[in-house]
């Protein structure tokens, strides 16, 4: 169904020492040229220069009132052999502030869309025309924690697009750093690297005037084979077309409405 | 290759928009079972920081148990719902009953399928073979055997889920 991707590529020990050091050059040199970051809840660990730069970059997102732009994801599933696949996907995402969201699938493979409009949530499946709507929160913040915490549906750079991503990112980060200089599909970024409880993730940010994430990646620590999620970020734009129909579902001629389900059936138990 | 086909269309669907976030259950990652038995829910990478964090929040998946599906419906559905809700605020209890209760959801929805029908609630991502489609009260329903399935989202994956028309 979806070709199978190659190993992704490893830091070898030596290239990771290599490049550290090489951090650290760099961040003591980001320190001696800039103001003291922003006074913001910061874990102990967490090098300022590094949480400077990603600030920046949700700061600049959040203050965008609406954007879109092209993702590229690699999700990495690991079987109980230990065998590691990729599987890749890319989605288009629309957003408006403070209330609008729409995703859709592109390429060749089934197709999937999400509407969000202020008030419900559509996910729509065009393959064999079924769709759920549920009512949802009025901010496009909340829509994003609705929909990860009680629908089990997850947008992609979900972390990186609500107006408070700093602090999401943030909160049980113990440790970041700036990597260095690095290009990412063709764009000169600085590349982030930071953990978390059970995670890992790096996040590659436009080093120019505007401060896009061109990719970010999270590695799950508790799984064996240390599966990783990476979502590559293009076309950025700050003129989608955001009429309003854009956001809205109607369901076509045909599609059957179903319903999501509850997310943790446990709560069926006894 | 069935079930590798199943894992690729799980995890391409998964893929689409969004991705799920599960908790491992066990330290070897995604469990691969017989088609007739696909879990679906499995664990997988988390596509969110934040979703890592807040993990007890997953979905854990599979099967109700019988007794509590019995009354399987839109309310019922509701209610649960509400339950998950309220039980995903309680952390680390609900992850640690929520496995236990997919360990016996599985030995249960095994156990069923080894006499034929499964147990009302089980989750598949790939209905068998020789099934017809049926409507009742405007649901969509899948009459495969002696079980009915209808379909659903569970994340951003189009699931079949045994139910009573």
């Amino acid at each position: 169904m979806k070709a199978l991707h190659g190993l992704i590529p490893t830091l070898r020990p030596l290239d990771a020492a290599r490049r550290l050091a090489a951090a650290a050059a760099v961040a003591a040199l980001a320190l001696a040229s800039t103001a003291p970051a922003p006074a913001h809840a910061q874990a102990s660990g967490v090098d300022p220069a590094a949480a400077r730069i990603l600030k920046r970059m949700t700061d600049y997102l959040a203050s965008l009132p609406k954007f879109g732009v092209d993702t590229s994801n690699v999700v990495e599933v690991v079987l109980v052999s230990g065998q590691k696949l990729q599987f890749d996907s890319a989605s288009k995402l629309t957003l408006q502030r403070p209330d609008k969201l729409r995703t859709e699938r592109v390429g060749d493979v089934a197709s999937q869309s999400l509407f969000y409009d202020g008030r419900t949530l559509t996910l729509f499946d065009p393959n064999d025309g079924h769709y759920a709507t549920v009512p949802a929160p009025g901010t496009l913040d909340a829509a994003v924690d609705f929909a990860r915490d009680s629908l089990d549906v997850v947008a992609p750079a979900g972390d990186l697009i609500t107006t408070d991503a700093y602090q999401r990112l943030m909160a049980d980060s113990t440790s970041g750093f700036v990597v260095g200089k690095s290009v990412v599909d063709g764009v000169r970024c600085d590349h982030l690297a930071f953990r978390g409880i059970g995670v890992d993730w790096q996040v590659w940010i436009d080093d120019g005037d505007k401060p896009f994430p061109r990719k970010f990646v999270v590695t799950t620590l508790d799984v064996a084979g240390l599966p990783q999620f990476e979502v590559r970020m293009s076309n950025w734009t700050l003129t989608p077309d955001v009429s309003p129909k854009r956001f809205e579902f109607s369901p076509p001629p045909g599609a059957t409405r179903i319903e999501f389900l509850p997310v943790g059936n446990a709560g069926a138990q006894p | 290759m069935i079930t590798l086909r199943n894992v690729a269309a799980y995890a391409a669907s998964f893929v689409v928009l969004f991705c799920v976030e599960v908790a491992p259950e066990s330290p070897l990652g995604l469990r691969l079972v017989p088609e007739a038995q696909a879990v679906v829910g499995a664990p997988l990478t988390p596509g969110s920081v934040a979703g890592v964090a807040r993990r007890t929040t997953r979905r854990v998946a599979v099967a109700e148990s019988a007794e509590a599906s019995s009354e399987a419906s839109a309310q019922a559905a509701a209610a649960q719902q509400q339950a998950a809700t309220a039980e995903q605020q309680s952390a680390t209890a609900a992850q640690q009953s929520a496995t236990a209760a997919q360990q016996s959801a599985t030995a249960q929805q095994q156990a069923a399928a080894a006499s034929g029908a499964l147990p009302l609630g089980t989750v598949v991502a790939t209905l068998p073979a020789d099934c017809s489609k049926m409507t009742s009260g405007g649901v969509e329903y899948y009459k495969c055997g002696p079980d009915y399935y209808r379909t659903a989202f569970q994340g951003s994956n189009l699931v079949y889920v045994t139910a009573t028309p």
